[in-house]
């Protein structure tokens, strides 16, 4: 069975930004989240997924599809929210959606309208009268209407509120159940993705740092604690990111059980979230 | 394809409505005040050729591009759909702004000056002129891009008049003006030509497609 997504070598250089060699793949039936930081080439994989950029190098498969030579069927099997919602904004919900329905062959007319009383939203508003959140859960409510095999969203979950928030992540985990349905989502909120993915891939500065399953990388990423004492030179190389405090020093290494030889008792080794891992990474870079 | 028109026309309903509530009385008027029926169907046609444009302008201040990119369509298809529903809008605004000129009280224009085969085929020359210039510029450098073009071709011909008033002359503006003026009254001698008329038509299916084919490698080399 093909992936939903391969991407192998994925360039795009705007010059003063470069995404570089990006690869990775998406099982079917699985959740990955994309994460870096502001300005990490996350929106750029997206929109080069969808097409909407013209990549420099490289390739992307949906489906086992080039998403160049197959544009209108990689798209038909794609429910997609971007990071700001693109509609016309004087436009009502029922109109928008009267736009995007007839390009999908599988678009369900009750599952949309069921979508939208559950996410409270008046069908005969106009999206300009929408909160940003609002907004975003109407584009949720297009992109889960046609019964799409992957679905990619872009920064889903900023903008809304708490219990929403929960509420979708339940939502996605229960797409994937019929083990056919993928989910990409980009976000910065990092506790979301130990929730409910199975992968993450992490973005920066327009490399891939790394593309695993995340109970791996929730194994193998731990936090070292300990006295200044111990940040040698060489201990200092070990480590993929260091912040050091008054007292002592925290550092994030890739590989918690080196890291266990290595201090022994000397140190506290907690295993790291993604948050630390996003954290040390970017910061590691910063301190270069 | 028919998708994507319809998208579009759903879109752009109320502001196609709009500008044509506009357009037809002000035309109207215009065609009344004058009595040459080439420049009623030019001053027409550029006005008709401009409507179309602005819907795109109304997709890049919505950002609106990213949506249409985003559905299951190629970005051939949605160049031409923007293509067919141009003309179609064109065509409709045509057929209402023409009546709309004669029949306005004290219009000196008869049916013959701008729906006759000649006027039609003029109109459709102006059309093809305006909107197949304009459309892969706007496709491509967006409304700032139309008006740049548009305003540096007049700040052209400013700056070579002026340079004539100086006494110099790159090229001979008076005979250049003379030879537009000479092409369009042959133009129009040679319409009653049958074969003149097939070949003209012709040759805007030609400029048309050869806009068209620009536009779509424009726009698919266009980062959203």
């Amino acid at each position: 069975m093909n992936n939903a997504l391969d991407i192998r070598n994925l360039t795009k250089d705007y010059g003063d930004f470069r995404l570089d060699d990006v690869s990775f793949s998406l099982p079917p039936g699985t959740i990955m989240g994309l994460i870096g930081p502001n300005g990490a080439g996350k929106t750029t994989v997206i929109k080069l997924i969808l097409n909407l950029l013209r990549r420099d190098g490289g390739e992307v498969k949906v489906f086992g599809l080039d998403n160049r030579q197959e544009e209108a069927a990689v798209k038909g099997r794609i429910g997609f929210v971007h990071d700001a919602p693109c509609f016309y904004e004087r436009l009502r919900l029922t109109t928008i959606k009267a736009t995007v329905a007839p390009f999908y062959r599988d678009w369900d007319e009750p599952l949309f309208r069921k979508l939208l009383a559950e996410f409270d939203l008046p069908p005969r508003k106009t999206l300009a009268r929408l909160s940003r959140g609002m907004k975003m859960k109407f584009a949720l409510a297009l992109a889960l209407s046609h019964r799409a095999d992957l679905i990619i969203l872009d920064e889903p979950t900023s903008g809304l509120d708490p219990v929403f928030r929960h509420e979708l992540l339940g939502r996605l985990s229960g797409l994937i159940q019929n083990e056919r349905t993928s989910v990409l989502f980009s976000t910065h909120i990092t506790s979301d993705l130990e929730r409910v993915a199975d992968f993450i891939t992490f973005l920066h500065e327009g490399r891939l740092v790394f593309s695993s399953p995340k109970d791996d990388i929730l194994d193998r990423w731990a936090v070292v604690k300990a006295g200044r004492d111990l940040l040698t030179d060489e201990n200092r190389r070990f480590f993929r990111g260091v912040r050091e405090r008054e007292f002592g020093f925290e550092g994030l290494t890739s590989d918690a059980a080196a890291a266990r030889r290595r201090f022994g008792d000397m140190a506290v080794i907690e295993k790291a979230a993604l948050e630390d891992i996003m954290f040390y990474i970017s910061r590691g870079a910063k301190n270069a | 394809m028919r998708n994507l028109i319809l998208k579009d026309l759903i879109l752009n309903k109320k502001f196609l409505i709009g500008i044509g509530l506009f357009y037809v009385p002000y035309m109207a008027y215009f065609g009344s005040r004058i009595n040459n029926p080439r420049l009623a169907i030019a001053i027409g046609a550029f006005l008709t050729a401009l409507a179309p444009l602005m819907t795109i302008t109304r997709e890049e201040k919505f950002k609106a591009a990213q949506l249409s990119c985003s559905l299951p369509a190629t970005r051939k298809q949605i160049v031409q759909a923007r293509y067919v529903l141009g003309w179609l809008t064109m065509t409709g605004l045509y057929a209402l702004i023409a009546p709309a000129m004669v029949l306005f009280p004290g219009s000196k224009l008869s049916w013959m000056s701008v729906a006759g085969g000649k006027a039609v085929l003029t109109a459709l020359a102006f059309l093809t002129l305006f909107f197949g210039a304009l459309m892969p510029l706007m496709i491509r450098f967006g409304l700032v891009g139309m008006f740049s073009f548009l305003i540096g071709m007049q700040l052209l011909g400013i700056i070579l008049m002026v340079l004539r008033t100086q006494g110099i002359s790159l090229i001979n503006i008076k005979g250049f003006i003379a030879g537009i003026r000479n092409a369009l009254l042959s133009l129009n001698e040679s319409l009653g030509a049958p074969g003149y008329f097939v070949a003209l038509l012709a040759v805007l299916i030609l400029v048309n497609l050869a806009s068209l084919t620009l536009s779509v490698a424009l726009f698919r080399r266009k980062d959203l």
